[in-house]
């Protein structure tokens, strides 16, 4: 059962509404009525019912530019049984309903953008896209503007764990209001923005804890790497090659995300290699102690940056770590 | 409300490569994803992904045409040997185009002439009214200014009629004013079937499509500059009327309508059952003003073609204008002597011996190619390298759209011994084929020769190229003699063949500009 308020607004757009589900028809043979039924009940409608609440007369704005958008992600298995994110359902269920007062008043912007922004995230390997709806849904009731959702979106992913968008997340974080910006960060809200601010800026670990992460694993196992991968340094990352394929490793204290790269850019890196002792389960890099569950033969650290990479030909896994120990 | 599936166009990149790029992340890519509304609207593209576009909007949602018989490779292409004549079937690996639809949006973007030819019903009309619709015209008059060829159409039907008063009552030819056509004001011009136009009236397109201009009664109309389509049912522009051949020469491509695959019917019973025609439904985006359409040209002309390219299009097309037997001076002995002096073919051919009638490429043609016929390749190239995104010409550029430009240009003799191989037997009626074909045998001879590596004649024309001021008599006469022992090493105990031809020509030409600056040193001592 949906709502009185969509099943008036559907009611209403009955002829336009049905050109358009022909139109999706055509455009994409796969289409699946059932998945999109279900979208609508469970997806939309609550978007559409919260609106309701919030501006009576954008309900039906609301629901026309959500069943476009319904639509489309039908159209292209971005949601529905055969749909391998899941991250889009969550956020029409769990953060849309919560920013009812935007959606009523950007009806075509709003929902388009945190979807763009769920299919974005559930391509990158990583990224903790619960911990960005959840950051997004807890700061919901605060966001005033659509202009605030974007920037704490843009701050949430990045703490979500893509690393790649730090810098443009803490330009973000900059133009929003300075308790906005702290809660953004999962800072205290006594803690001052600055001073917050020139740390993150200054170490990319800041925060972290001291094991890093570990990215990568057996395409086989539905991971990234086909071989055992090869770890460069490049810019203040990593370039991996596996096989043919390469990937960029770029990581802070929020996490770490591969992402495509060209066989130019392997060629443009640097070995990156720091002399190391392993003493039993113990890696020394200078004064620095890491735990170390790999054999010793065969086994590369690469430097770059504040992080270090371990490889091993006995894994498929890369492990990225702060330079230095952290507390 | 309007029918989407017409209006979707291809998002960009459509032709994705991987270049070089900064690695600089943008945070706002977090919201850009296939749901639009997100970002505003997004700056216009490019006008090669414009073009592109507006190529993938026609193969995928106007004209039926899965045909990607312009074919490119990134890498080893699968290949299925296929039937009993075992021919092969093969799968590109990289982005491959139809060129029913390919060529014609050339034609349009560089506003160059493209004809049509193939079967009634498979296309060739809607293509031509779909360009006239790119340029920015509605469907009504792009359809209105159509020129339909038929028996009776005369001269006044094609460029327009005195206005009866003033036929009445002028004092001189310049009084009277005409009614010109305004098909002839047009960007995109049609003529359908073109081969049913009378003599008379197509010696009047021919001014028109030649130079650009129409007179009637002394009174001259300019029209713009202009891309041409006409369509033909025969293949060889025969028909109600013979197409005079300085007509038929001003045509840049020829392009063939494919069959229609059966197993696009279900495209059809859309169009029938929505009640839509495509070149109504042709999205705003994709139309082109004029001043991107003079943009294009700017940029298609800017393509560069480097040197081993342009040399392997010189080694290819120096094979075919040689005709030993027609001349009795060095510089007549060629097929258009031969062909001026109305001599018959077969004559020429038995008394040419001595050579391998097999090898020598030459031998497949019954005529050389023109520069029209040179510079329009060069231009088609370009196109199709900017069209793929590309700022320099590749030799598979050339290699793609030479059978298109070439189709009725270069005219195989179909007694050659070529032919009448079992595996050449397809050329004889797939031009395109041969003309490709054609292209892959010079090319394989270049290589034999290893010209790239290997040519003296290139390096004499190179150094000649940097002037002569500062070359001293000795160096000069040095010079000469290089050139007068490589003329002796290369006709030494070696057949003439067109290649060898055009080199000797060059030697000649370079051996007399160095005898006129000897000659004009001298006078300076």
């Amino acid at each position: 059962m949906i709502s009185p308020a969509f099943a008036a607004a559907l009611d209403a757009a009955r002829h336009g509404i049905n050109a358009r589900v022909r139109d999706a028809r055509h455009r994409h043979p796969g289409f699946d009525a059932g998945a999109l039924r279900v979208f609508l009940e469970h997806a939309v409608d609550p978007v559409v019912a919260a609106a309701a609440g919030a501006d009576p007369a954008r309900v039906q704005a609301v629901a026309g530019a959500a069943c476009d958008i319904a639509l489309e992600l039908v159209g292209r298995a971005l949601v529905g049984p055969a749909a391998r994110a899941r991250t889009v359902a969550a956020v029409w269920r769990e953060v849309l309903p919560r920013l009812a007062g935007l959606v009523a008043a950007h009806p075509e912007t709003v929902p388009a953008l945190l979807t763009n922004a769920a299919i974005h995230l559930d391509g990158l390997a990583g990224v903790r896209t619960a911990e960005w709806i959840a950051t997004l849904a807890a700061l919901a009731p605060r966001l005033a503007t659509l202009d605030e959702l974007r920037r704490v979106g843009q701050v949430a992913a990045w703490r979500a764990g893509a690393a790649h968008y730090r810098a443009g997340a803490l330009a973000a974080a900059d133009a929003l209001p300075p308790a906005l910006a702290l809660a953004a960060c999962a800072a205290p809200p006594a803690a001052s923005w600055p001073e917050l601010r020139a740390q993150l800026a200054a170490d990319p670990w800041w925060g972290g804890a001291d094991a890093g992460h570990e990215v990568g694993g057996f395409t086989g196992f539905g991971g990234p790497f086909a071989q055992p991968p090869q770890v460069r340094a490049f810019g203040a990352g990593f370039v991996v090659r596996a096989g043919e394929r390469c990937h960029l490793l770029l990581a802070d204290a929020r996490g770490a995300v591969l992402l495509g790269a060209g066989a130019d850019e392997f060629g443009q890196s640097v070995p990156g290699d720091c002399a190391f002792s392993v003493d039993g389960a113990t890696l020394r890099v200078g004064a620095r102690r890491i735990d170390l569950d790999l054999p010793a033969d065969g086994l590369r650290v690469c430097a770059s940056g504040a992080s270090l990479a371990l490889a091993s030909p006995y894994t498929h896994r890369v492990r990225v770590l702060p330079r230095e120990a952290r507390g | 409300m309007a029918f989407d599936f017409f209006r979707k166009i291809s998002r960009a990149p459509t032709n994705p490569r991987a270049v070089a790029r900064p690695r600089e992340f943008d945070v706002a890519d977090l919201y850009r994803g296939p749901v639009g509304g997100a970002d505003g609207e997004p700056a216009p593209p490019q006008l090669d992904e414009k073009l592109r576009q507006a190529y993938f909007w026609i193969v995928n949602k106007a004209i039926i045409s899965p045909h990607y018989d312009i074919e490119y490779n990134d890498g080893p292409a699968q290949t299925f040997t296929v039937g009993d004549s075992r021919r092969t079937l093969t799968l590109p690996s990289g982005q491959s185009y139809s060129s029913f639809v390919l060529l014609p949006l050339l034609t349009f973007a560089t506003r160059r002439k493209c004809l049509f030819v193939g079967g009634p019903g498979r296309g060739k009309t809607a293509s031509a009214v779909l360009m006239g619709v790119l340029a920015g015209a509605p469907v009504r008059d792009v359809r209105r200014a159509m020129q339909h060829g038929h028996p009776q159409m005369t001269i006044a039907d094609l460029l327009g009629n005195p206005l009866p008063a003033d036929l009445v009552g002028a004092q001189d030819m310049e009084s009277i004013r005409i009614a010109w056509r305004k098909w002839l004001g047009m960007r995109v011009k049609i003529v359908d079937e073109y081969n049913r136009i009378p003599t008379r009236t197509q010696s009047a397109l021919l001014t028109l499509m030649g130079d650009n201009y129409a007179e009637v009664l002394n009174q001259i109309y300019e029209c713009p500059e202009s891309a041409w389509y006409l369509t033909a049912n025969d293949e060889q522009g025969g028909g109600t009327y013979d197409v005079i051949e300085a007509l038929r020469d001003r045509i840049d491509v020829v392009v063939q309508a494919l069959a229609f695959n059966t197993r696009f019917l279900d495209e059809l019973l859309v169009r029938i059952e929505d009640d839509v025609r495509p070149e109504d439904m042709v999205p705003p985006e994709l139309v082109f003003t004029d001043v991107e359409v003079d943009r294009m040209g700017e940029a298609i002309r800017a393509v560069e073609v480097p040197h081993d390219v342009r040399r392997r299009l010189e080694f290819f097309a120096s094979q075919f204008e040689l005709a030993e037997m027609a001349g009795g001076q060095f510089e007549y002995m060629t097929k258009d002597t031969a062909r001026l002096s109305g001599i018959a073919w077969h004559e020429l051919v038995a008394a040419d011996n001595g050579r391998d009638r097999m090898k020598d490429l030459g031998c497949q043609t019954l005529n050389g190619l023109s520069v029209r016929n040179l510079m329009t390749l060069l231009v088609f190239a370009k196109a199709l390298a900017w069209f793929r995104g590309n700022r320099e010409v590749e030799l598979e550029d050339v290699r793609q759209v030479l059978p298109f430009v070439l189709h009725d240009k270069l005219r195989p003799d179909p007694d050659a011994p070529f032919f009448a191989l079992p595996e050449n037997a397809a050329y004889r009626s797939d031009r395109v084929s041969w003309l490709r074909r054609l292209f892959d045998l010079a090319n394989d001879d270049y290589a034999r020769l290893d010209l790239d590596r290997n040519d003296a004649v290139g390096e004499m024309a190179a150094q000649f190229a940097q002037g002569l001021d500062g070359v001293s008599e000795r160096e000069t006469r040095a010079r000469l003699v290089r050139i007068e022992k490589l003329i002796g090493e290369r006709v030494k105990g070696r057949k003439l063949y067109g290649h060898l031809y055009d080199d000797l020509l060059k030697l000649k030409y370079l051996h007399q500009r160095y005898t006129n600056y000897l000659a004009w040193l001298r006078a300076q001592a």
